[in-house]
C-alpha cells in the first residue's frame, strides 16, 4: 500500500523537477498516439461516414468485421505489425522495426476500428430529415457532407476520445514494436511494465498518474472545445 | 466555430504532428537485444553514455527474453545480442545466425527462499536441494518464459533425474522477468532460482532486508555466461555488422571490463568481467 | 398569353423496394399559384413534394422545372427550390446559423444580421430574444417557425410545405399560414402545400391536387371509404359507421379495395325538407361549409360517426334549404355510384 502514496510524491516530483527520462517518455507517447490518431481519423471518419450513411450489399458484413475488429488484443497487433515490418518481414526495407512510426502503424491499426465502428453508429443516428433539409437548403453534394458530419461532431468527438484512450494506454503494441528503448521508443505504458519489473512499484504508480494527468488534459481541452 | 474554422484547425494540427517527427540523432546507430537481467540491473545504462563517448555510436537496447532476442537476430531485426544461454548460443552460432561470440562476463544462479527454510535445502548441492523440493513439493517458482534463467532451470531439473515440472500444484511458473518472479516467489514463500545481479537488485530495492535469503549457491553448474554475439553478415546483410563488431571489441576490452567490475549494488559487484 | 408551368411532370414512376409508391402521368404546376396537396396519410404526397424538391431522383419518368428536365444537386434548381419538413430538422447551432444556412451556401452573406432578424419576423419570432438561442431552447411551434424562416431568407421560386402546421400551436399555425402567403405577395413564390386543413387550402389555393394510393385522383375531394365491407342479403355490402348507420355499396372487386363516391352524387336534404325520392339515406351532423374559391360550389363536411362525407352543394339547394354547422342532415346516395379503386 504504501507505494501509492509514495508514487503520487513521485510523480509530483518528477513533473516539478522535469525529469528527463519522463519527459522523453511523455513526447514519445504524445508523438506515437498523434501519429496513430492523426492517421486512424483521416481514414476512419470517411470509412465511418461511408458505412453509416450509405446502404449497399455487404454492409452488415463489413459491420460485422468491424464490430469484431474491436476486440483486437494489442499483443496480437503488435506480432502482426512486428512480422509484416521486421527486416525478414514484407516491409522491412522501411527500417520501421523499432521506431515511433512503427508503433503508429500497430496503434492505428488498434483505433481504425474503433473510428469506424463509432463514427458509423453516430452517422446512422443521424435524423433522416437533416439530408432533407440539407438539400432544401441548396447543399451541393460535398457541402451535405461536411456539414453532415458536422452535425454528428459530438459522436465523432466520442469516437476519437474513446480511441485516444484505448492508443495512449496499450502496451503490446509499443512493447513488441517498439521494443521498449530508451530516450526512442520509451512510452509511458512501457517504461511502467519496465518499471514494474525492476521491481520500483512507486515509479509504475507515478508514471501510471502522469499518463492519467495527460488523458486529463486532453479530456477537458475537448469539452472546452465542446462547448464552444 | 464554424466547420470550415474546425476542419482548418484539425489539417493545420495534423501538418504539426507530421512535421514534428522526431529525427534521430546523426550518430549511426547500433541495435542490440539483451536480456532482461542486464538493462533491469541497470547495467545498459550505465555502460552505453561510456561506449557512445569512445566509439561515436548511438547505441539501442531492447531488453527482451534470450529466447526473443535470439529470434530477433535470426531474423536480423538486431544487429548484436547480449545474452546468456551457452548451449543455446553455441548451436545459434553453428546455425550461422552468429558470429564471433565472445565471452563478457558472469555471475552466477543461486537458489533463494524464505528463511524458515520448508524443504530444508540450505547449504546443499544444487541437484540435491531441487530433489529436496521435489520429493517434499514444497512450493517453487519459475520463469517459464525461455530465458537465459529459465533455460538454465530447466537443464537443472534435468540434471536432478526428475521429469521437468509442469503442472505439478508446487510448481508456478510466472512467464515474467526476474524481479517479478522473485516478488511472486516471496508472496508465496516460495523457492526460486536467479541471478545474482537481480538478486542484489531485489536486495536493494528492500532496503538491505530481503524475505528471500540465499540457499544454494558456488556450484561450479551455476555458473551464469553473459557472452556478446555479432550477428552474421551472410545471413542478415543489412545488419550493421562493422558497429557491433566495435561493440564486442569494446566490451572485451580493458575499459569495459573495468566498468562492469565496478558496476556495484550496496556495495556488491553484480557481474564480474570475464573476458579473455 | 398562356404563362409556361413553373413545373411538369410526366410519366413519373417512384418506388420504394419495388413497390410503387407515387405515379403522375401527367402534372402542371403554373409559375405564381398556390397549389394545395391533399390525400390520407401514405397517399404520396410527401414523396411528390420530395420529387418536386429534387431531393431523391424518380425511379423512372421526367420532373420538368421551367421547362428543364432536372435531376437532384442540379444547378438550376438548387437555390431556386426549398422545402420545408414536417418534422423541422434543426441543426446543432443557434437560431441565427440556422436561419443564415442556406445564404451561407449561396455566398450571400452582405448584411446577413439584418436579413436574419427580418425573416424571423417574418414568422412572428423576435431576433432579439430567438437569435442566440441554442437549437433545443425552442418549442415545437417556435421550431417549425425558425426552419420556415429559414426558408423564406432564401426568397424561394418555390416553396414547398409538407404539413406545416400540423404537428404546431395554433398561434404558430396562424403565422405559418400568414408568413407562407406573405412570400407569395412579396417575391412571387410557387406554394405547394400538403396539408389536412381542408379550410385553409380551399381558401388559398388555386388548385388542389388530390392523391389516393399514389395517384392523383383529380382535382377535386372526394369521399374515400376503406374497408372491411360486410356482406348483405341480396348481393349488396356494407361498412359500418356507427351504430345503427352503414353504407351499402356494391360487391367489391378485392379485398383491399377501397370505396369511392363523388361529392356531387351525394344529396344533402335538411330534415324538415320532404322525404327524398331515390337511393339510401344516412344521417349526420354538418360540420363545415366551405366556399371552394376555385368553382364556386359550397362543400359541406357532414360527420357520421367518426367518418366525415364530403358533399357538394348546389346553387338551388344552398338557396332554398337553410344548412348551419351543427345541424343534423339527411344525406341521400345511390349505391350504383359508388367506384372502386
Amino acid at each position: 500500500m504504501e507505494y501509492l502514496l509514495e508514487g503520487f510524491i513521485k510523480a509530483v516530483q518528477l513533473i516539478i523537477e522535469g525529469d528527463d527520462q519522463t519527459w522523453s517518455a511523455v513526447s514519445a507517447t504524445l508523438t506515437v498516439s498523434g501519429y496513430s490518431m492523426g492517421a486512424s481519423l483521416i481514414i476512419g471518419i470517411p470509412l465511418g461516414f461511408f458505412l453509416g450513411y450509405f446502404s449497399f450489399p455487404g454492409k452488415t458484413k463489413i459491420r460485422l468485421i468491424v464490430d469484431t475488429m474491436l476486440s483486437l488484443p494489442t499483443v496480437f497487433i503488435g506480432l502482426l505489425v512486428y512480422a509484416f515490418l521486421s527486416r525478414r518481414g514484407p516491409l522491412g526495407d522501411f527500417g520501421l522495426l523499432f521506431t515511433l512510426p512503427g508503433v503508429a502503424i500497430g496503434q492505428t491499426i488498434l483505433a481504425l476500428p474503433i473510428v469506424i465502428a463509432l463514427c458509423a453508429t453516430a452517422v446512422e443516428a443521424m435524423d433522416r430529415h437533416l439530408r432533407i433539409t440539407l438539400i432544401s437548403l441548396g447543399a451541393s453534394r460535398s457541402q451535405l457532407v461536411l456539414t453532415s458530419l458536422w452535425e454528428v461532431r459530438y459522436g465523432i468527438f466520442a469516437a476519437a476520445l474513446t480511441a485516444y484512450g484505448r492508443v495512449m494506454t496499450e502496451v503490446g503494441i509499443s512493447m513488441m514494436v517498439g521494443g521498449n528503448i530508451k530516450w526512442y521508443t520509451r512510452t509511458i505504458t512501457t517504461a511502467i511494465v519496465l518499471e514494474t519489473g525492476k521491481g520500483m512499484f512507486a515509479m509504475g504508480i507515478a508514471l501510471g498518474l502522469i499518463l492519467i494527468a495527460i488523458a486529463f488534459v486532453v479530456n477537458l481541452s475537448v469539452s472546452f472545445a465542446r462547448k464552444k | 466555430m464554424s466547420e470550415k474554422c474546425f476542419f482548418r484547425i484539425f489539417l493545420i494540427t495534423l501538418l504539426f504532428v507530421l512535421i514534428s517527427s522526431p529525427s534521430f540523432a546523426g550518430r549511426p546507430v547500433l541495435m542490440m537485444a539483451t536480456t532482461t537481467s542486464t538493462d533491469n540491473t541497470g547495467l545498459m545504462d550505465y555502460l552505453a553514455p561510456h561506449f557512445t563517448r569512445a566509439a561515436g555510436v548511438e547505441l539501442k537496447w531492447t531488453a527482451v527474453g534470450t529466447g526473443k532476442a535470439l529470434e530477433f537476430g535470426r531474423r536480423c531485426d538486431v544487429d548484436l545480442l547480449l545474452v546468456h544461454a551457452p548451449e543455446a548460443e553455441k548451436k545459434y552460432v553453428a546455425d550461422g545466425y552468429g558470429v564471433n561470440r565472445r565471452m563478457i562476463m558472469f555471475n552466477d544462479f543461486i537458489i533463494i527462499g524464505p528463511a524458515s527454510d520448508p524443504a530444508g535445502i540450505k547449504g546443499k548441492k544444487v541437484i540435491d536441494a531441487l530433489t529436496g523440493i521435489q520429493n517434499r513439493k514444497i512450493a517453487f517458482v519459475s520463469r517459464g518464459d525461455n530465458s537465459g534463467t529459465n533455460k538454465k532451470e530447466i537443464l537443472l531439473w534435468k540434471e536432478s533425474g526428475f521429469a521437468i515440472p509442469n503442472r505439478e500444484p508446487w510448481y508456478i511458473q510466472t512467464g515474467q522477468g526476474m524481479l517479478s518472479t522473485i516478488n511472486i516467489a516471496a508472496e508465496r514463500k516460495a523457492y526460486t532460482m536467479t541471478d545474482r545481479g537481480t538478486y542484489i537488485k531485489y536486495g536493494d530495492n528492500k532496503g538491505g532486508n530481503p524475505a528471500l535469503k540465499i540457499m544454494v549457491e558456488g556450484d561450479a553448474i551455476l555458473k551464469n555466461q553473459y557472452s556478446v554475439i555479432v550477428i552474421n553478415k551472410s545471413n542478415c546483410p543489412e545488419a550493421r555488422y562493422d558497429l557491433a563488431m566495435k561493440f564486442s571489441d569494446w566490451m572485451a576490452g580493458k575499459e569495459a571490463q573495468r566498468l562492469v567490475g565496478e558496476f556495484k549494488l550496496l556495495g556488491k559487484p553484480l557481474f564480474i568481467p570475464n573476458a579473455n | 398569353m398562356k404563362e409556361r408551368p413553373i413545373y411538369q411532370v410526366k410519366q413519373l414512376v417512384h418506388r420504394y423496394w419495388q413497390e410503387p409508391v407515387l405515379q403522375v402521368e401527367d402534372l402542371s404546376i403554373s409559375q405564381n399559384s398556390i397549389v394545395g396537396l391533399v390525400g390520407p396519410n401514405g397517399s404520396g404526397k410527401s414523396t411528390l413534394l420530395k420529387m418536386l424538391a429534387f431531393i431523391e431522383k424518380p425511379t423512372s419518368g421526367t420532373v420538368f422545372f421551367e421547362g428543364k428536365p432536372v435531376e437532384p444537386f442540379s444547378d438550376t434548381v438548387r437555390f431556386q427550390v426549398t422545402f420545408l419538413t414536417q418534422t423541422p430538422y434543426l441543426m446543432k447551432r443557434t437560431v441565427f446559423r440556422n436561419i443564415k444556412y442556406g445564404l451561407q451556401l449561396r455566398g450571400d452573406t452582405d448584411n446577413i444580421k439584418k436579413k436574419v432578424y427580418e425573416s424571423l419576423a417574418l414568422v412572428g419570432l423576435s431576433g432579439e430574444s430567438f437569435a442566440h438561442r441554442k437549437w433545443y431552447e425552442l418549442s415545437g411551434g417556435e421550431a417549425q417557425r425558425v426552419a420556415l424562416a429559414a426558408r423564406l431568407i432564401l426568397k424561394p421560386k418555390v416553396l414547398l410545405l409538407d404539413e406545416p402546421t400540423a404537428n404546431v400551436d395554433v398561434d404558430s399555425s396562424r403565422l405559418i399560414r400568414e408568413a407562407s402567403l406573405r412570400a407569395r405577395e412579396k417575391w412571387g413564390t410557387t406554394l405547394v402545400i400538403a396539408s389536412h386543413d381542408l379550410e385553409w387550402l380551399s381558401g388559398v389555393c388555386d388548385n388542389i391536387i388530390y392523391l389516393f394510393r399514389g395517384r392523383l385522383s383529380g382535382n377535386r375531394k372526394t369521399n374515400i371509404i376503406f374497408g372491411p365491407f360486410t356482406p348483405l342479403p341480396g348481393g349488396f355490402y356494407e361498412k359500418n359507421l356507427s351504430k345503427g348507420q352503414g353504407l351499402v355499396v356494391p360487391r367489391p372487386p378485392h379485398e383491399n379495395a377501397a370505396a369511392v363516391i363523388d361529392p356531387e352524387k351525394i344529396h344533402v336534404f335538411s330534415k324538415e325538407d320532404l322525404t327524398p325520392s331515390t337511393g339510401k339515406y344516412l344521417r349526420g351532423i354538418i360540420t363545415r361549409l366551405v366556399l371552394e374559391k376555385e368553382t364556386g360550389n359550397i362543400a359541406a363536411s357532414v360527420l357520421i360517426g367518426s367518418f366525415e362525407f364530403c358533399a357538394n352543394l348546389s346553387h338551388k339547394q344552398s338557396r332554398y334549404s337553410v344548412l348551419y354547422p351543427g345541424e343534423e342532415v339527411i344525406l341521400s346516395y345511390d349505391p350504383g355510384d359508388i367506384d372502386w379503386r
